[in-house]
């Protein structure tokens, strides 16, 4: 019984769709690119202020009057969920944000279930930024579902919401000579099966990444995952040094990817912190300039106090990656984790 | 890119700017496909005749010039009009004798035939008179496929300022395919009314080689199926349309032909259109902005002039970067047009220095067409420019004047100095 109405603080079972006591639906509270994505495209010119009326049409992407291709409102979002927040930004460079995030936590439980997923569209392929919107928003479905089958463990449910992502892209269209629509991913899922214990779960395909961020030795900051890409595979298997291999032209090809023809299984693993820090998803827009968990630990943390300033954070570190260049879109997303020492 | 009633409009550009870049260059490539194969319009297609029969044709030349045009009319559809005018310093209609059309038909070639086999050769030149019947005859075919040959030996006796006046009253009313027999005629005025009424123009000069000419002719212009389309572009407003050029199959420069028809928008007429394909080069100038920002640099239609029907779309972009990987670039089809654009260039003014006893710029110019035509593959100019200039390095454009050049060469490579080749390996 860890969950509660937020409306009439009635206890919920975690399969429970609606609170027993008061009707109210256990939504989730949950933002994202998608849902920026929506509101943007109400959004008159950038150019010349005019109002959009020509969805649908070949040339509806760009305005009928100044011929400026659309912004559809995915420039900068700043989503803040209180609990988690995330940043996007297109960045200096690109002519859209083929980045998206979802984040969500699951209202009723105290403390929330908490999940995110970051997805980095892979540009050389047809509408990369559907393929990650969409590969964000079914994972965050599945991570944030009312739970049917209590048997399942949190690394079940991060694979799941891998496959339902793969899923997901390899429906889009694949028109024309481009590659068909794919992404990579990551994501976090926060449960609390103690207060103040937090289980973390965390999944990834391709080269999009989690950090620990902490200041304390407790649980030291680290690179959580390990890169799906050419040039973390010539490391692994020994062939090249780090920097050697980042130099290479191939350093960024990413061997694993969410969408048609990917293979292998997504990277899981599962953090029960020692200590307090942040759990931060970004793609590579933010660590191709920032790849130290030290440095990254030291922009975000001391914008983290008690838990919030997440949003403050994720801000922090996408203005270091704009500074730095902002050469790729960059999109992170903060969940400050308290963890009760255990006495 | 689309497609629609059969036709296609590719788009071969890079669109990626350097930062404070401004200008656009692509190659429209407008395809109408076998799809559209169906029967021809015959009943809305005009063939207009028309034999130069001043005395300068005596002999040979108007035996071939009667022989020719008895093929081009046994070439005719059943049921397509057509009318035979005889030009001397006036315009005389010898089928049918009132100025109106016929009918294709058994009887009426023949009719036809046995009037062209009375022609003469007797009289002066008055080519803008000619033009002003055939107009006159097209007039009574609004909306058709109205398609002229026109057949001459000599120069124009008219006034100049008389004959463009006579040239422009045609435009848009027929096209016409102008073919000089001999070498006394001027490249300069047939390449006028064929460029001006989007035709094309050769030389024959053997008048042997008419009838098979005329032939030729007539199956293209029975196959058309379009009477009258249109380039229609549209750019942004802070954008200038610096040029709008045909590059293949010619050279055609089309950028002052431009018909405003909307805001922003304008026309470029292109003729009557049958199962073909036609290169454009479109260069257009804007202002530059932010790296990141990408924007809709032109688009380009295809339309049915007078009802304005969209037959395709494409569409021109520019993204600036600051990747210069990606802004430099050249988009293979620019640049090949580029070069078979300058090679007619080459020629003309090579050939014009040539004329004027100026041999350092004619050798200079002459050995850069020659070299520009071996780079690109177009034996077709390599081997005309061969009997004009003596080739010691094709690649370096290393060549020398020839002594002996016959008038029948120089014309030709002349006259088919805009012929260009397409890319090698398709595009």
């Amino acid at each position: 019984m860890s969950q509660f109405c937020p409306r009439c603080a009635e206890p919920a079972a975690t399969a429970d769709q609606f609170c027993e006591g008061c009707g109210a639906a256990l939504r989730v509270n949950r933002s994202g690119t998608v849902a920026a994505a929506a509101a943007g495209t109400q959004r008159p010119c950038h150019g010349c202020g005019q109002p959009f009326a020509t969805q649908g049409r070949l040339d509806g992407e760009y305005c009928p009057c100044c011929g400026l291709h659309r912004r559809d409102g995915t420039d900068h979002i700043e989503i803040d969920l209180g609990a988690l927040a995330g940043v996007s930004d297109r960045g200096h460079v690109h002519v859209r944000n083929e980045d998206a995030m979802a984040l969500g936590q699951r209202v009723a439980g105290k403390p929330a279930t908490l999940a995110a997923v970051v997805c980095d569209g892979v540009s050389t392929v047809h509408t990369p930024e559907l393929a990650s919107r969409a590969a964000a928003e079914i994972a965050l479905d599945i991570l944030l579902e009312a739970d049917n089958a209590p048997e399942h463990t949190a690394e079940d449910r991060a694979h799941a919401a891998v496959a339902a992502a793969d899923r997901t892209v390899a429906r889009l269209p694949a028109p024309g000579r481009r590659g068909a629509p794919c992404c990579t991913l990551v994501s976090a899922l926060v449960n609390w099966p103690e207060p103040g214990r937090p289980e973390i779960t965390v999944a990834w395909v391709g080269d999009s990444r989690a950090y620990w961020l902490a200041g304390t030795e407790a649980e030291p900051a680290r690179l959580l995952t390990r890169d799906h890409s050419w040039a973390a595979e010539m490391v692994t298997a020994g062939v090249l040094d780090t920097a050697t291999a980042m130099a290479d032209a191939r350093a960024h090809a990413i061997t694993q990817w969410v969408g048609a023809g990917s293979a292998g299984e997504p990277g899981v693993l599962t953090l029960r912190p020692a200590g307090s820090g942040a759990l931060m998803l970004c793609s590579d827009g933010l660590w191709n300039y920032l790849p130290g968990s030290a440095e990254l630990a030291a922009v975000a943390l001391p914008m983290i106090e008690h838990g919030t300033g997440a949003l403050k954070a994720a801000a922090a570190l996408t203005a270091v990656a704009l500074e730095r260049g902002g050469r790729d879109n960059i999109t992170v997303v903060v969940i400050p984790i308290t963890v009760r020492s255990p006495s | 890119m689309t497609e629609a009633r059969g036709f296609t409009i590719d788009i071969d550009q890079n669109s990626y700017l350097p930062v404070s870049g401004s200008q656009v260059d692509a190659i429209v490539t407008v395809t109408m496909t076998e799809a559209t194969d169906a029967a021809p319009p015959t009943d809305n297609a005009l063939e207009i005749i028309i034999v130069d029969c001043s005395t300068s044709m005596s002999g040979d030349k108007i035996v071939s010039a009667r022989r020719a045009t008895e093929a081009a009319i046994a070439e005719l559809r059943e049921g397509v009009s057509f009318t035979v005018i005889a030009g001397t310093e006036t315009a005389e209609q010898v089928y049918p004798s009132l100025s109106a059309s016929a009918m294709a038909s058994a009887r009426t070639r023949a009719e036809a035939t046995a009037q062209v086999q009375r022609l003469q050769a007797d009289g002066g030149t008055g080519i803008g008179a000619w033009l002003r019947l055939a107009a006159h005859i097209a007039d009574q075919h609004p909306g058709a496929v109205n398609h002229a040959i026109l057949l001459t030996d000599g120069q124009n006796g008219e006034h100049p300022s008389q004959f463009a006046a006579a040239l422009q009253d045609c435009v848009g009313k027929f096209t016409c395919d102008c073919r000089g027999v001999g070498t006394d005629w001027e490249v300069q005025e047939l390449r006028a009314i064929s460029s001006t009424l989007l035709g094309s123009v050769d030389i024959v000069a053997d008048p042997a080689d008419l009838a098979a000419d005329f032939r030729a002719i007539m199956g293209t212009a029975m196959g058309k199926r379009l009477s009258d389309v249109a380039l229609r572009l549209w750019t942004p407003p802070d954008a200038t349309v610096q040029f709008v050029k045909q590059v293949a199959p010619t050279v055609e420069d089309l950028t002052s032909r431009r018909i405003e028809s909307g805001k922003r928008t304008g026309d470029y007429p292109l003729g009557s259109w049958g199962a073909e394909t036609r290169d454009y080069h479109i260069k257009v100038h804007l202002t530059p902005r932010h790296v990141g920002e990408k924007i809709l640099a032109a688009r380009v239609k295809l339309i049915q002039t007078g009802s304005d029907e969209e037959l395709a779309q494409g569409l021109i972009t520019a993204t600036w970067t600051d990747d210069s990987a990606l802004s430099t670039r050249i988009s293979r089809g620019v640049a090949h047009y580029t070069g078979q654009v300058e090679l007619a260039t080459a020629i003309q003014d090579g050939l014009t220095a040539r004329k004027a006893g100026d041999q350092a710029t004619a050798t200079a110019r002459l050995g850069r067409a020659v070299a520009l035509a071996a780079a690109s593959g177009n034996d077709a100019s390599a081997q005309l420019l061969e009997r004009v200039v003596e080739v010691i390095d094709a690649p370096s454009g290393t060549v020398r004047l020839r002594a002996e050049v016959t008038a029948a060469d120089e014309m030709t490579l002349d006259t088919r100095s805009t012929k260009t080749v397409r890319v090698r390996g398709g595009s």
